[in-house]
């Protein structure tokens, strides 16, 4: 029975070890039993600062508002091309809506510069100059039920845990080691959308749709830093599948070029 | 007593110890072309530099090019893709480990079915060789972990294209790629430098979905004479190709926009992008629909 135990110490500290590399996880107490850290204390890159969108990528959707009619690239439903072609800037105006491809499916595809920041020690925050948009990303939490929906939803964050099929039952580490212990990625997760554009002109995503996230850093051998967003957006109503773009960010000394513009419906 | 204490320390000895940070990007993936899919699978159109950081000896090489080139030039019948180019272009992926004795991952391996080319990205900390050794249209990988990132670098790449319409990329280029995986997904930033023909890196992301039902096919490529008697290479002459301002024309851009150069990937670029070359079509005429498939209505310019 001592040797028993004796194994499943060696094992459960070698285990344990594998759980240090990937600092504390979320929620658990800190060292010595105090508070958990909190993300913004364990967070495993620094997002903080200037960016700029480098549009090296969809460039004719992106950089002009595109023909009317022109959905390329996007897998959209029969019922979203009904949409699209009736695409009408002016109504848009009309209706006060200019801010319709501004939203968080599609805001981080604009042109411009994004400003990051921690709000407080649990929330990122996420300025955009591209039509003066403002995502708020809670490490923690869930939209209230009665929040109306808007442009950038309610926003859901996390920091990447290491990969296990969700649902897995817990398994022993026995001749086997857990890979992948160290993530460095920011998960969000926004629901709670008000109907919008995934291009300015016109191709809809409706209240339905979600988008999931994945922020990835990365810096290249001649010092310049980047991050990396992977947007998934799903929509059950105008979309076959999800949508998947991924869209890269230069960081900048400073703000100078950062220009809050607003939203244009052309 | 003494049996059951060297049976532990054989079993700990079995034991794997704690491996730095890795993930294992093994399995079939399956290519999504939500971004640039006019361009990546029907084709882009002639004279499109848009989002490439060009400069002019990349412009002049490109203007030049002629479609017919592939037809008549044999050793471009079956040019692969290279490996920076292959990961934007037809992309379905398979990928593979290679472990040595000890179980410690010594490569990933890759085929992608589209030229049939295979690719490995040394793990064991060897070095790059000499700037004379073989240059190939793979090039030659080694990879770092950075937590659950894949950092890849590669050299000795021969020349090849960064856009199926004549952009050339030199073989004085690195690659470096960041390789991602998030939930189903594989997200794999490239990261160009050629000191060439670019006057600043080119960065570009491309996504994949994990599709275990997904079976890569090998790639069968003949040379054949398919233009008989051609006495020339199809060129255009500095200043003398007619085709260049169709892709301003047909999509209402400025033509200086469409000829590329890092200057027109940064937001700022638009407060002084110049007029469309010509009035803009009411609606799109082409590719309007390019989806996940081929179902793009191409139709004839205007």
């Amino acid at each position: 029975m001592r040797i028993a135990a004796g194994v499943l110490l060696v094992f459960t500290s070698l285990s344990s070890s594998s759980v240090i590399a990937q600092g504390p996880p979320q929620g658990a107490p800190g060292r010595g039993g105090g508070p958990p850290p909190t993300p913004r204390a364990s967070a495993p890159i620094d997002l903080t600062g200037y960016w700029v969108s480098v549009i090296s990528e969809d460039w004719r959707w992106r950089m002009v508002t595109p023909l009317k009619g022109d959905a390329a690239s996007i897998p959209v439903t029969q019922e979203a091309r009904k949409v699209i072609d009736a695409w009408d800037p002016a109504k848009d105006e009309a209706a006060g809506v200019q801010c319709k491809a501004y939203g968080a499916p599609a805001v981080m595809r604009m042109p411009g510069r994004a400003h990051i920041t921690w709000q407080d020690d649990t929330t990122l925050k996420i300025e955009l100059d591209a039509g003066t948009q403002t995502r708020l990303l809670h490490f923690g939490g869930a939209a209230a039920a009665t929040e109306a929906p808007s442009w950038q939803g309610y926003s859901v964050a996390q920091w990447e845990r290491p990969p296990q099929t969700p649902g897995a039952p817990p398994t022993l580490p026995i001749f086997a080691i857990r890979i992948g212990t160290r993530g460095r990625a920011l998960e969000a997760t926004t629901t709670n959308l008000r109907a919008g554009y995934l291009r300015k002109n016109g191709v809809p995503y409706s209240e339905k749709a979600t988008v999931s996230e994945y922020f990835d850093y990365h810096k290249e051998p001649n010092n310049d830093e980047w991050f990396t967003v992977t947007t998934v957006v799903r929509d059950p109503q105008y979309l076959n599948g999800p949508f998947i773009t991924s869209s890269d960010f230069k960081k900048e000394p400073d703000g100078s070029k950062y220009r809050p513009t607003p939203c244009s419906a052309r | 007593m003494t049996h059951l204490r060297l049976l532990l320390i054989a079993i700990l000895a079995c034991a794997p110890l704690p491996a730095a940070a890795q993930v294992d990007f093994s399995g079939q993936w399956a290519p999504v072309y939500h971004e640039d899919n006019p361009e990546r699978i029907p084709g882009p159109e002639l004279g499109d530099y848009t989002g490439l950081p060009l400069n002019d000896a990349a412009r002049l090489q490109a203007d030049s090019w002629d479609a017919d080139r592939i037809s008549v030039v044999s050793s471009y019948q079956c040019r692969p893709h290279s490996s920076d180019y292959g990961m934007r272009g037809l992309g379905n992926l398979r990928v593979w480990t290679e472990l040595d004795a000890n179980q410690q991952l010594l490569a990933f391996h890759t085929y992608m079915p589209a030229w049939g080319s295979e690719r490995t990205i040394w793990m064991d900390g060897r070095a790059h060789p000499p700037d004379y050794a073989e240059y190939t249209f793979q090039g030659f990988s080694t990879g770092v972990w950075e937590g659950n990132m894949l950092t890849i670098t590669t050299t000795h790449l021969k020349t090849n294209y960064y856009r199926r319409n004549g952009v050339p990329s030199s073989d004085r280029r690195t690659v470096t790629e960041h390789w991602t995986r998030h939930s189903d997904f594989l997200t794999v930033v490239t990261v160009v430098d050629d000191p060439v023909f670019f006057t600043e890196p080119l960065v570009r992301s491309q996504n994949w979905f994990n599709d275990p039902g997904q079976s890569l096919p090998a790639f069968n490529c003949e040379y054949a004479p398919e233009v008989l008697g051609a006495q020339k290479v199809p060129n255009h002459l500095p200043g003398s190709n007619p085709y260049l301002t169709e892709f301003a024309d047909w999509y209402g851009l400025s033509l200086d926009a469409s000829r590329g150069g890092a200057e027109t990937m940064y937001p700022e670029y638009r407060q002084k992008m110049a007029a469309p070359h010509s009035k803009p079509p009411d609606k799109c005429q082409r590719y309007c629909t390019c989806g996940g498939g081929f179902n793009c209505n191409v139709t004839a310019p205007r």
